[in-house]
């Protein structure tokens, strides 16, 4: 019995890292129809997939379009188990504010982060871009957000990476939230410099690396 | 204050601590290259410490020095804070011959200047008419005199009593007076900024002939390389819009000069110069703030036409000399390429044509019978050969042409020196080749030597390497150095062809049509002049169907200019097709995403 359900979180995973939407499909609705936990097949089988796609990627065997496509599959997969979800199931997920910022309208890495966010287990809301400053407090206030993930393409936007973890310290927030940045101009002395938490290269090592620091600052603060 | 020292000229400046080496070069006044403004991930400006403590590079910056580099005490200036007295060595590596696009299609345009010349006999100022010279001149033009500016007056204590005296007209306007006939001598200079080079010719106004052309990099580049480093610069920099628009002032003024001196002609019979350049050069060449131009929603202080005075921002031609800036529509859209658009035709044309500028930015019209609509990508710097792992400008020692047979990789270098890295054009051939002869996957992951071996190509295979989950392809070995393709290049270059061709896509959606509706395709440009139709064709920039109809139009930016010193029609037209190009911004066009990641595959 329980290698059959073994067995269907590996096809879902694998489903998702061979870019196969209709078989991912297929085989969350034969996991549900066989009685299986959905939280089990999202967490287990499906970010499962998307992580290994995402060490795919930082090994440079995929790129964006099969990141993207394998977040496409993911989401597919999401629409049949979600519904079944059973409330108490539902661990406090750590809440993620992600944007790109003002002045700038490139929003394909912002993107990834996202998808590789909400694989490591983050629930994301994402300011889409053009995003003012002042709009990444007040998200992550409203919502109790322990991460902001600012992007940017551009290196005439950059500095407005900087004016958030400003504003974050003037509302006495900044020990509350991690700040991570990335996008082309982005460097690690960068993210230094301006007093950001943490900085990848790669979507999915940032995800990680955001992952850890959330857990690192939740550890401390209690 | 402590001291730096340049060793390779024995000169010292006193600095203040704090400041990283790079910035102190340049507030020093020194020219070193920084590509990226000094952000740390070029590479690019790298110099030997000769003398003075430093603390141990970071990882960040190791990432850029060789075990060599780091063995001579070889560091990046931006990432070092010096303290205390310490003498640096640059290292420079001059980049010899290297050659602008400065020729192309000129269309025919009829021959009539807004600047022209007229003969008068001048009379005599007497005892008994009592008459300034002003007057006297305005009695014999037999109209009265406005002048904002001294240079008449100036000139006419020079003029001749009573003997044959010029006039200098700007449309109907008396701009200028020299003594005696000098009505042969007229010219003007057609000039192209463009972000990587600059490009100037002197033009014959009165037979519309082109007498020479000079060419060079524009030197702003030292500030940054592209034109949002460019911006930043300024922002960065108290003096910085300063510099840059002396930088390109002194440039246009030296190539200038130089062209008057080899043709034997006085720089102060030059009357106008007349520009092209995309909007940021534009701005730095007035002088004007740039931040604007750098942000959503990326605006420009300006995009019409405009006269002025040439001297009023330092062009040291005739004193009466005039500067027209070539009307641009927005800030991607700049005067450089509404020239093209004039140049190539676009606006009185039944056909449909796609026209393109390839570089940094790819800027695109396409027009539909005349109906015109343009748009903007962000290729990146790839294609030029920056952002390559072993990227160059297309000087003597770049690698140009690469094709990998199954007997080994054959290799066409500049110059036929020994090679030194790989131009922009050789890197988009060696990529359209590595995926015609399969080395690539569609995806654009390289294969593995062990795939080769499998399909018995040992040869290619042994150029195959790998290194942890990394691999990249080797072009050429000498003892320790290597010219390599990386994954990571591959995967730029991917970039640059999925921003032209969706923005290729995009332009043909907005305007309800398909590949097959159009007549030809039109490539401008100093960088486009360079790639083959079959590796631009081969990557995928442009569609295989489409090779047969692509030319190349040259230096449409520079002939725009050039027909705008020469025909005041011309000059109209410029301004009207101006006012009639519909943009569209591509990353907020619905389902971009989708278009763009599907353009980055090869196919």
């Amino acid at each position: 019995m329980s290698n059959v359900k073994e067995k269907l979180l590996k096809d879902l995973a694998e489903s998702v890292v061979d870019m196969e939407e209709d078989d991912t499909i297929e085989i969350a609705n034969d996991f549900i129809e066989s009685g299986y936990d959905a939280y089990e097949g999202i967490s287990n089988g499906l970010a499962a997939g998307m992580d290994e796609a995402g060490k795919l990627y930082e090994e440079e065997e995929y790129y964006i379009p099969e990141l993207l496509m394998c977040s496409d599959a993911m989401y597919a997969g999401m629409d049949v188990l979600k519904p079944h979800l059973k409330y108490d199931e539902t661990e406090e997920k750590y809440k993620a504010v992600v944007g790109v910022v003002e002045g700038d309208t490139h929003d394909i890495g912002k993107n990834l982060f996202k998808i590789m966010l909400e694989t490591t287990g983050f629930e994301v809301y994402d300011l889409g871009r053009d995003v003012p400053p002042g709009e990444f407090i007040n998200k992550a206030k409203e919502l109790g957000a322990k991460l902001i993930g600012l992007s940017t393409l551009m290196t005439t936007t950059m500095d407005n990476m900087e004016i958030v973890v400003n504003l974050l310290k003037e509302e006495g927030m900044r020990d509350d939230v991690v700040v991570m940045v990335g996008g082309g101009p982005i460097s690690q002395s960068f993210a230094d410099k301006i007093g950001a938490d943490g900085y990848a290269p790669e979507a999915s090592r940032a995800a990680r690396l955001a992952k850890d620091l959330v857990r690192g600052k939740m550890n401390v603060a209690v | 204050m402590s001291m730096l020292e340049i060793y390779n000229k024995g000169i010292s400046y006193s600095y203040q601590e704090g400041e990283s080496l790079l910035d102190i070069l340049q507030d020093s006044g020194e020219i070193i290259e920084s590509p990226c403004g000094g952000k740390g991930y070029c590479g690019k400006c790298k110099v030997q410490i000769i003398k003075g403590k430093l603390e141990e590079p970071t990882e960040e910056e190791l990432k850029y020095l060789s075990k060599k580099e780091l063995e001579k005490n070889i560091r990046l200036s931006c990432f070092v804070y010096p303290k205390g007295h310490i003498c640096v060595k640059f290292l420079n590596k001059e980049e010899k011959n290297y050659k602008a696009l400065s020729d192309g299609y000129i269309p025919d345009a009829e021959l009539n200047p807004i600047i022209y010349k007229e003969v008068i006999a001048l009379e005599k100022p007497t005892l008994k008419n009592n008459l300034s010279y002003e007057k006297v001149l305005e009695k014999s033009i037999g109209e009265e005199l406005y002048h904002n500016n001294t240079e008449i007056l100036k000139a006419l204590a020079n003029v001749n009593n009573g003997g044959k005296v010029t006039l200098l007209y700007y449309e109907d306007e008396l701009i200028g007076v020299e003594s005696g006939d000098t009505k042969k001598k007229l010219y003007g200079a057609a000039v192209d900024i463009g972000t990587t080079t600059v490009v100037v010719s002197l033009i014959d106004l009165n037979t519309g002939k082109e007498i020479g052309t000079e060419t060079s990099i524009n030197p702003q580049k030292e500030y940054g390389l592209d034109v949002l480093s460019r911006i930043d610069f300024v922002k960065r920099k108290d003096n910085g819009l300063c510099l840059l628009q002396e930088a390109i002032v002194d440039c246009i003024n030296s190539l200038l000069e130089n062209l008057c001196n080899k043709n034997g002609i006085d720089i102060q019979n030059v009357y106008e110069i007349a520009v092209g350049a995309n909007a940021t050069m534009m701005h730095l060449l007035l002088g004007i703030e740039t931040n604007t131009i750098g942000k959503s929603p990326y605006a420009t202080i300006f995009s019409k036409e405009k006269n002025l005075w040439a001297k009023s921002i330092g062009l040291k031609i005739s004193p009466f000399g005039r500067l027209y800036c070539l009307p641009g529509v927005s800030s991607f859209i700049g005067a450089d390429i509404v020239a093209g658009a004039v140049v190539a035709n676009l606006k009185d044309t039944k056909d449909n044509v796609f026209f393109i500028d390839i570089g940094t930015n790819g800027e695109m019209l396409l027009s539909k019978g005349g109906k015109l609509v343009s748009c903007s990508c962000a290729a990146g710097p790839a294609l030029e050969g920056a952002n390559i792992s072993c990227g160059m400008r297309a000087a003597d020692g770049a690698i140009e042409g690469i094709q990998f047979n199954e007997d080994g990789v054959a290799l066409q270098v500049i110059g036929d020196v020994e090679p030194m890295g790989i131009c922009g054009s050789g890197i988009l051939e060696a990529i359209a080749d590595l995926h015609k002869k399969g080395i690539i996957k569609k995806s654009g992951r390289l294969k593995r030597k062990e795939d080769l071996d499998k399909e018995e190509r040992y040869i290619l295979a042994e150029h195959l390497v790998e290194e942890g989950k990394k691999r990249k392809v080797i072009l050429y070995k000498n003892g320790d150095e290597t010219i390599s393709i990386t994954q990571e290049d591959i995967r730029q270059v991917q970039l640059a062809k999925g921003a032209i061709s969706s923005g290729f896509y995009a332009l043909l959606d907005f305007m309800d049509m398909g590949m097959e509706d159009l007549d030809s395709i039109v490539i401008a440009g100093q960088f486009g002049r360079h790639l083959k139709i079959s590796s631009l064709t081969g990557v995928g920039i442009i569609p295989e169907n489409l090779k047969d109809k692509i030319n190349y139009i040259g230096n449409s930016s520079k002939t725009g200019a050039m027909i705008c010193l020469l025909s005041k029609g011309t000059r109209k037209e410029m301004e009207d097709i101006a006012k009639d190009i519909e943009h569209f911004e591509l990353s907020t066009k619905e389902g971009y995403e989708k278009l763009f990641t599907k353009c980055l595959t090869f196919n």
